[in-house]
């Protein structure tokens, strides 16, 4: 190796040093914090004298009075994650193929108002989106958070399926119409099939925007066994004896499910991302 | 129903098609339910609370107002402009083919992957005056107190725009990699025989071929940064003293924390304005490039 | 497809039921909303009193607790959309809406039961209940009272030793006892090496501390804003002057580094935090909620925390006024309301009237360990609060019964709820100790604020 590409590489390594330690900062702080034992949890050490496991147990085994509900509130945000993948995806492969495969002539109108809503910052609509959920009668109910997220997922899985959708070759579908298809046996033994990949992108990014939501959670849903586990996260900031360190377990455990997922899906993630979210 | 298949294009092929056209309406049929019931319906009424003149005069005449005006634009400018341009310098370190940048970046996506709440109230701890890890060491190494990180204005608003780097950071940089790879590799073998220089390379073969997404970008993130509240209102919920609510936090407030509804939706739609004409463009801009 | 479909109708016919739930047969329901207890008995003694109502009236109660900020949020939205639970109890109600409920005759008229029950009820309590109602024209009672708090003192007596003082050493006279902390007991400490403040005072507009201590502060330099009449006083030059130098006063905790940097950030439960993990020496703040916590976690077997509730913290009262006359309790009394677009209007009322019984009231304000005050003569007599063998709780029945109490100013005019809530006096707190102006220009900036928000 030239030392001229040697330099070069060793400056490669202090960015990637310099990055490295950027992106880790305030996650090795929650880690450290989730296992400093209570009496520390105000000493700001940089490692706890005494590192314990305690807070997981607790977290785990229900042992404090704001986790008391703690795998319920898992559950539910699960349950809404998942309802919202999938209630997002019937609407999106629906409405994707309506527009690009059916062509229906309003097909474009929907699809620009998919994209306006898209563009709008959700934290906008939180004011009249919680006074509308009030008139529905929805307030409280886990279904509030489902139908909201659903609403922000779908125009961007509406915009995306219909970028996949426009590059399959027309001719599949009319030659699966020669044979006498009906457009719901194009969509069943066609569409989705050749869709799928696409779909794991989208369902993924539906279950993490779910998931990982917070300022619609805390003001549709209020009652313990309601609340999502983003929202009981929050309630901590409440009590007056700041266990900040079961805060931090419980956050570490909140941020896996989501973490493992994009990693899995993480193939499918970055194509749609890149090819979907900013078009070049 | 017959009316409505008229409305479906091509129009050559007639008998099968009033067929899709019902199957395509129907199945239009659930985004356009939600579209009407959760998109339309609470802008249309936002918009009604929004026509108080009241409202405004109220929140006009607050003196936290204009200096959430004034921090909007603060927050916006430098948070959108510091990410976009460090994320595009990172891209052109992630585009480098080793294993261990593939390791990195497995890394680095990391606090866009994971949820805000834990990390932001991480960091929060971390900043806290009194008990935060940074102040105690600087309290170990110096025996002096270290700055109120979320204290004043400025270092508050300096903490905000920093988190809000930290999280949204990997995902731009993921973006304008993907801008870079899409430009010729022969283009910088050819510069490189002409003997460029980095900063040439750069100027006349980068920055051209990224621009578009560049500027898309620059657009999408101010949108999405003006609706950024977990950065504020988890960092610094907004104080000391409201030095630090943006319009997005302000509105919550007003509505939620001193149940003046109208005032909440009127501090939203003093946005508009300026918020209505990037969401316009870039619609055209991503339509545009549709076709 | 059809399972879009599917689930879109499913969706909205749980929307439907859920709105419209329609009461079983012929009992009739009540819809009630409360604020969810610190404390578990709290929530049982509530349980067990719906248990005898539901007998007692043949109906049923549909109850709903909700965590004390999102009570208010939840009702404000519910009463803006005219759907209203039938009655509802917060604990920041008082603060923040009855009175403007009252005004803008969104509540009911409670005076016919209250009326035969008025001689039941703690001198100051039933006066702040009686409102004004602005499209009727007339004032009265308007709310039902059922419990309060008042603001009181805390310090680790512990932590005075270290410093080398005793309780006995706490000067009584207004200067001095704040001279005390800031100048004897935190430098004392701070020279053997402890990162310790000694004040935690409350200075966000976050905090309903804020203005609690702020309101205290103001008290003592007899400068209240606004009289019984709901007259604005600001323009009065010596109540202007006594607004400055409670202002000065209060901000000279924090000028001097005596009370931590965050505290201009804190919420209402941050100084119980500072004083749980003895960053702070004292501190003052409404309800004794911080030697309670300690109980409860005693209770709970925690003998640390025994020790400290029975011999390390000590509940105290306020020093005397400036010019040395006794310093008023400022008292918020918690209301319940019976809301105008109720649908159960007369059993909603029947559901207040029979939450007063003894029987009723007293389990459920003694569940709270002593956190809230009762409202009643009958509940301040019995031994929970008169037999003075817990220490904290004597303090409060010192202040309450012996001393007296006055209270806020949002009973006279309404508008101090906005006022309140917008925190203009922590506004002027962080003009003085954050933007360093002097505190005269604050409070010309606090009155301006003042006079615009009583006039919307």
């Amino acid at each position: 190796m030239s030392p001229r590409k040697a330099f070069d590489e060793a400056r490669l390594m202090l960015v990637g040093l310099l990055i490295l330690i950027w992106t880790l900062i305030p996650i090795y702080h929650l880690f450290v914090m989730s296992i400093t034992p209570q009496a520390e949890a105000f000493a700001g050490a940089v490692w706890p004298k005494t590192p314990t496991l305690d807070n997981y147990t607790t977290v785990l085994t229900q042992g404090h009075y704001f986790l008391g509900h703690f795998w319920l509130q898992l559950f539910n945000s699960a349950m809404v994650a998942v309802a919202v993948a999938v209630l997002t995806l019937v609407i999106g492969t629906c409405a994707s193929f309506a527009i690009s495969r059916l062509r229906v002539r309003i097909g474009e109108t929907v699809s620009n108002l998919a994209l306006l809503t898209y563009l709008i910052p959700a934290a906008f609509l939180a004011i009249p989106m919680y006074a509308t959920m009030g008139q529905y009668g929805l307030l409280g109910s886990r279904w509030s958070l489902i139908l909201t997220m659903v609403t922000f997922a779908s125009p961007y899985a509406i915009w995306m399926l219909r970028q996949y959708a426009d590059k399959l070759p027309y001719e599949l579908d009319e030659a699966a119409r020669i044979d006498g298809a009906s457009p719901i046996q194009i969509f069943w033994l066609i569409y989705l099939p050749l869709m799928m990949p696409s779909m794991v992108a989208i369902g993924t990014y539906a279950l993490l925007l779910a998931w990982n939501e917070y300022l619609y959670a805390f003001l549709l849903l209020s009652s313990d066994t309601e609340i999502t586990l983003a929202v009981a996260l929050g309630h901590f900031l409440s009590t007056d004896d700041a266990p900040w360190n079961l805060l931090m377990a419980t956050g570490i455990i909140y941020a896996l499910p989501p973490a493992a997922i994009y990693y899995a899906f993480r193939r499918y993630m970055v194509a749609g991302l890149t090819a979907g979210a900013v078009k070049s | 129903m017959v009316s409505l298949a008229q409305d479906v294009a091509p129009s050559s092929r007639s008998g099968r098609l009033s067929a899709e056209a019902t199957w395509g309406l129907i199945m239009l049929l659930p985004y356009i339910a939600i579209f009407l019931t959760f998109v339309l319906y609470p802008v249309g009424y936002g918009l009604y609370l929004g026509t108080e003149v009241k409202a405004y005069q109220r929140i006009f005449d607050d003196p936290i107002f204009l200096r959430t005006l004034a921090n909007t634009v603060i927050f916006l400018g430098l948070a959108v402009n510091l990410k976009l341009m460090l994320a595009l310098l990172l891209s052109g370190f992630f585009v480098h083919e080793r294993r261990w940048i593939r390791w990195l970046s497995f890394i680095f996506i990391l606090p866009w992957a994971i949820p805000s709440i834990p990390t932001i109230l991480s960091f929060r701890w971390m900043l806290n005056a009194e008990w935060g890890m940074i102040n105690s060491l600087i309290f170990q190494f110096t025996f002096q107190d270290g700055p109120g990180w979320l204290l004043d204005r400025v270092y508050g608003l300096g903490s905000i725009i920093t988190i809000h780097i930290w999280k949204y950071l990997p995902f731009w940089t993921l973006i304008l990699v993907a801008a870079r790879l899409t430009i010729s590799k022969d283009l910088y073998e050819s510069a490189d025989v002409d003997g460029a220089s980095g900063l040439q390379k750069f100027l006349y073969i980068t920055f051209p071929g990224v621009r578009n997404m560049y500027i898309t970008s620059t657009l999408l993130s101010t949108i999405w940064t003006l609706g950024d509240f977990n950065s504020i209102y988890l960092l610094t919920g907004g104080g000391p003293a409201d030095s630090t609510q943006v319009l997005a936090t302000l509105g919550i407030r007003y509505a939620f924390g001193m149940s003046e509804v109208r005032a909440g939706v009127a501090t939203i739609i003093v946005a508009l304005p300026f918020m209505v004409p990037i969401v316009v463009l870039m619609v055209k801009r991503l339509r545009g490039e549709d076709r | 497809m059809r399972k879009a479909l599917g689930l879109i109708l499913a969706s909205t016919a749980v929307a439907g039921v859920a709105g419209f739930a329609m009461p079983a047969a012929a009992q009739q329901t009540v819809t009630v909303w409360f604020t969810k207890g610190f404390y578990e008995a709290e929530d049982k003694a509530l349980y067990a009193f719906i248990d005898r109502f539901e007998k007692k009236h043949n109906a049923k109660v549909q109850l709903s607790l909700f965590s004390t900020e999102d009570i208010i949020t939840k009702t404000v939205s519910a009463v803006e959309a005219k759907t209203p639970p039938d009655v509802g109890f917060g604990t920041t109600y008082d603060f923040r809406t009855t009175g403007k409920w009252a005004f803008d005759n969104k509540i009911e008229d409670l005076t016919d039961i209250i009326t035969p029950m008025k001689d039941r009820f703690l001198p100051g309590t039933l006066e702040t209940v009686y409102l004004q109602n602005g499209t009727a024209k007339k004032k009265a009672y308007y709310a039902m009272p059922v419990q309060q708090q008042t603001i009181h003192t805390f310090y680790w007596k512990d932590m005075i030793e270290e410093a080398g003082f005793k309780a006995s050493d706490i000067p009584t006279d207004w200067k001095g006892y704040w001279s005390f902390w800031c100048d004897k007991v935190q430098p004392a400490l701070r020279a053997k090496g402890k990162r310790v403040y000694g004040v935690g005072h409350p200075s966000s507009i976050a905090a309903s501390d804020t203005f609690y201590s702020f309101l205290t502060f103001v008290n003592a330099y007899d400068a209240s804003p606004v009289d019984k009449d709901g007259k604005l006083l600001v323009d009065n030059p010596k109540v202007k002057q006594g607004l400055v130098n409670a202002l000065k006063d209060y901000t000279e905790v924090n000028l001097k580094g005596c009370t931590p940097p965050s505290s201009v950030t804190w919420t209402d439960t941050d100084n119980n935090v500072n004083f749980h993990n003895k960053t702070t020496v004292m501190t003052h703040n409404a309800t004794i909620s911080i030697p309670s916590s300690h109980l409860d976690n005693a209770n709970k077997g925690d003998a640390q925390a025994k020790k400290n509730y029975d011999e390390l913290i000590q509940t105290a009262g306020w020093p005397k006024k400036p010019d040395g006359g006794t310093l008023p309790n400022l008292a918020a009394v918690k209301t319940a309301v019976v809301f105008a677009d109720a649908k159960q209007k007369v059993l909603g009322k029947q559901f207040l009237a029979m939450l007063l019984e003894d029987e009723n009231l007293n389990p459920f304000v003694e569940g709270a360990l002593g956190r809230w005050f009762t409202v009643t003569k009958a509940g301040a007599d019995r031994p929970f609060w008169k037999d003075g063998s817990d220490p904290h709780r004597k303090q409060v029945y010192q202040q309450f019964i012996t001393e007296g109490t006055i209270p806020f100013q949002f009973v006279y005019d309404y508008h101090f709820t906005t006022i309140n809530a917008e925190n203009v006096w922590g506004r002027a707190i962080a003009r003085v100790a954050g933007d360093k102006i002097p505190a005269e220009q604050a409070v010309d900036e606090m009155i301006a604020r003042i006079k615009v928000l009583v006039a919307q």
